[in-house]
């Protein structure tokens, strides 16, 4: 008894001195995470995740649960990890992430930011301090070379294409962007939000331009079409948010694909059916939203599994299905057998950036249903400049229109 | 003890209830000071400093050219006729109520009033407007018990989301805020000065011109003044029923500082903030004049 006793206890030392010496191997004292650059520098996915769990907080900013899937995303991680996420005003903008970053004290720093493009000129312009400190996750590959910056300081992440959304009860159901000046949609139709303030908004605009005629150097078509709603009394200038459709103030609305599930759902919790479909007459695919890491992120190693977390292409597991045996996994094996963020933004209807590669690997898993793109449909990605120029068109007319 | 010692003695307590009394006076308006200094003052010049910036923080007078180009220009035109309907429109309302309630209303009606007013006065913001919506939008429960008596507030070109429909939900909260601040100034009117008159052989009317009217003119053209400053400057409510289709000069600021689509034009935004800091020192000036003027005569 005593013998066994004494037995157990060795090796109970033993096994105390050995997981020690494990979890301070990796994490030796010589790497210091926040100048990190890539998996291998950081000693590899085992020392990473260690020095993450470690560090046991995340700060991100603006990111909004039902925004391309991101409530599956934190809460994957969480789970797997066990690092608590902070999320600071998720419904803001990406000028609040910057402005964050430019004021806000050392402990309450995002540790990482999702961006607009637009937004991003005002920190990578000429004459301005970097803010972002540069990192290359593990599929940095498979990133497009245009949606990259090559030092690695920010890259691009996902995209969602315009779709129609429309209540159930809308007869008959719209399929095309030119189907909206039907007199039966009068007082029906909305945008989410200000043209001149939100980028989705101001895409829906570009994406009724091609519907009408118009090209990725000229949004004047959109502009006369919604001048044409509001004459025939079709546009209503009410915020096309899940309250102002559950209160009946409208019934259409143009929004991003992968709006779409967490839409539906809020709907389905108001009592009504919503429904999404690519418009045959526009497919218009948005520049990807950026990522990048702060550089004050106050934990710097949970920022970096976080960005190989969010571009990792793995088919495994989602949130509900980890299990508390997962969770002993080490490091890589636990990243290995959790599915990547370029998967999660899939079951979310958005476009990964990573892709192309995905679908020549056989990696990629399938969206939901009814958002697929019209077959033979040209999918249009009016570049930055581009936008910029269309802009200020949107920007002088909107308001008076 | 000597002459010399008393003297100072004296002296010293005579410095000391002086350095008391105004330290007294520092310590008692050192909060007020110091509040309007870290939320009026500084933020005031951080802003006017910041205007005349461009991005990278060199001086530049751009800022201010754009901001009196268009759209801008529509912008203000749209927010001071905003201000300036909305704050009749309210204004003329909520002083008669304040005068009825006042000379008319028992103590408990009037309690009663005031209570409500200030409940109603602050309800502001994106509730405000979803609760028009909610009520008087396309499918809303008032828009529908209105068409039960056959009155259908869409038929013709009505919209709750233009300027028009703006000004009609700035009047929930902008009539009871007339009663709370006219209504003072509706108490101080005497009784027995409506009586003297009358036993001076004047007629209800000519009181009223000669004296109800003065007395009152200045309060209600500062009440006015708030009433124009807060539709002026509000911007929550304007924004979630306009997706910016109605120019207005807070939603611009707010699409240039704080938007997705405009970037690096911050201090464009400050521009137009100063433009409205000086659109509110114009308003202030027929306020001044006729202050002095009631002050000379009272």
């Amino acid at each position: 008894m005593r013998a066994k006793r004494i037995v157990a206890l060795a090796v109970a030392a033993v096994s105390v001195i050995s997981m020690s010496v494990a979890v301070a191997a990796p994490s030796n004292a010589a790497t210091n995470f926040c100048t990190v650059t890539d998996l291998k520098t950081a000693g590899g996915m085992d020392a990473l995740v260690a020095a993450a769990k470690k560090e046991g907080t995340l700060n991100v900013i603006t990111l909004p649960r039902d925004w391309a899937n991101y409530g599956e995303a934190m809460d994957l991680f969480t789970k797997a990890f066990g690092i608590k996420i902070v999320d600071d005003n998720p419904d803001g903008s990406s000028a609040y992430e910057l402005q964050t970053i430019a004021t806000a004290p050392a402990a309450k720093q995002p540790d990482v930011v999702d961006i607009g493009v637009s937004a991003l000129n005002t920190v990578t312009g000429a004459g301005r301090p970097s803010i972002f400190a540069p990192y290359k996750v593990a599929t940095w590959n498979h990133i497009p070379n245009v949606w990259k910056d090559p030092a690695g300081a920010w890259y691009g992440d996902y995209s969602g294409i315009i779709a129609l959304s429309y209540d159930s009860s809308v007869s008959p159901a719209p399929t095309k962007i030119s189907d909206l000046t039907n007199p039966a949609y009068k007082g029906m139709v909305a945008l989410g939000g200000d043209p001149t303030a939100a980028q989705m908004s101001f895409l829906s605009v570009f994406a009724a331009a091609i519907a009408k005629g118009g090209s990725v150097t000229n949004i004047q078509p959109g502009l006369d079409f919604f001048k044409t709603l509001k004459s025939n009394g079709n546009f209503v200038a009410v915020n096309g948010n899940g309250e102002n459709y559950a209160a009946g103030a409208y019934k259409i609305s143009l929004s991003w694909n992968f709006n779409a599930p967490g839409a539906i759902a809020t709907a389905k919790a108001a009592g009504k059916t919503l429904k999404f479909v690519i418009p045959t007459d526009a497919v218009l695919q948005g520049t990807p939203y950026i990522q990048a890491i702060n550089k004050k992120a106050p934990h710097c190693a949970a920022a970096r599994l976080w960005e190989e977390f969010l571009y990792s292409e793995n088919k495994g597991i989602t949130s509900a299905k980890v299990t508390a045996a997962d969770k002993k996994l080490s490091g890589s094996k636990l990243f290995a057998k959790i599915e990547g963020g370029q998967n999660i933004f899939v079951s979310g209807g958005a476009t990964p950036i990573n892709a192309p590669a995905m679908i020549k690997a056989k990696s990629i898993i399938n969206g939901p249903e009814g958002l697929n793109i019209p077959k033979g449909a040209k999918i249009v990605q009016p570049n930055p400049d581009q936008q910029d120029a269309a802009k200020k068109l949107v920007i002088a007319q909107w308001p008076t229109l | 003890m000597s002459q010399a010692e008393i003297q100072t003695r004296k002296g010293a307590s005579l410095r000391g209830t002086l350095s008391g009394q105004s330290l007294g006076l520092i310590l008692g308006i050192l909060p007020l000071v110091s509040f309007m200094g870290v939320f009026f003052f500084w933020p005031l010049w951080s802003v006017l400093w910041s205007s005349f910036q461009d991005n990278v923080g060199a001086f530049t007078l751009a800022n201010f050219q754009v901001a009196l180009g268009e759209p801008y220009k529509t912008a203000f035109s749209n927010s001071i006729s905003l201000g300036l309907i909305s704050a009749i429109s309210s204004a003329i309302p909520g002083a008669v109520i304040a005068y009825v309630i006042e000379s008319r209303g028992g103590e408990r009606l009037r309690q009663f009033v005031a209570s409500i007013s200030g409940v109603l006065s602050t309800t502001g913001g994106v509730p405000l407007a979803f609760m028009f919506i909610a009520a008087y939008g396309a499918e809303g429960s008032a828009t529908a018990v209105l068409r039960a008596f056959g009155i259908n507030i869409y038929a013709g070109t009505f919209t709750l989301y233009s300027l028009a429909g703006v000004i009609f939900v700035y009047s929930y909260f902008m009539i009871p805020t007339m009663v709370i601040v006219f209504s003072p100034a509706v108490h101080g009117i005497r009784k027995e000065w409506q009586e003297a008159a009358k036993n001076l052989g004047a007629t209800t009317a000519q009181f009223w011109r000669r004296v109800g009217i003065p007395l009152l003119f200045p309060s209600f053209i500062s009440s006015l003044l708030l009433l124009f400053a807060a539709a002026f400057s509000a911007y929550a409510t304007a924004r979630a029923m306009t997706s910016g289709s109605v120019a207005l000069v807070p939603l611009m600021i707010g699409n240039l500082v704080d938007g997705n689509v405009i970037n690096d034009q911050m201090n464009l935004g400050k521009a137009l903030a100063m433009g409205m800091v000086l659109v509110s020192l114009v308003a202030m000036i027929p306020y001044l004049l006729i202050q002095r003027r009631a002050s000379r005569w009272q």
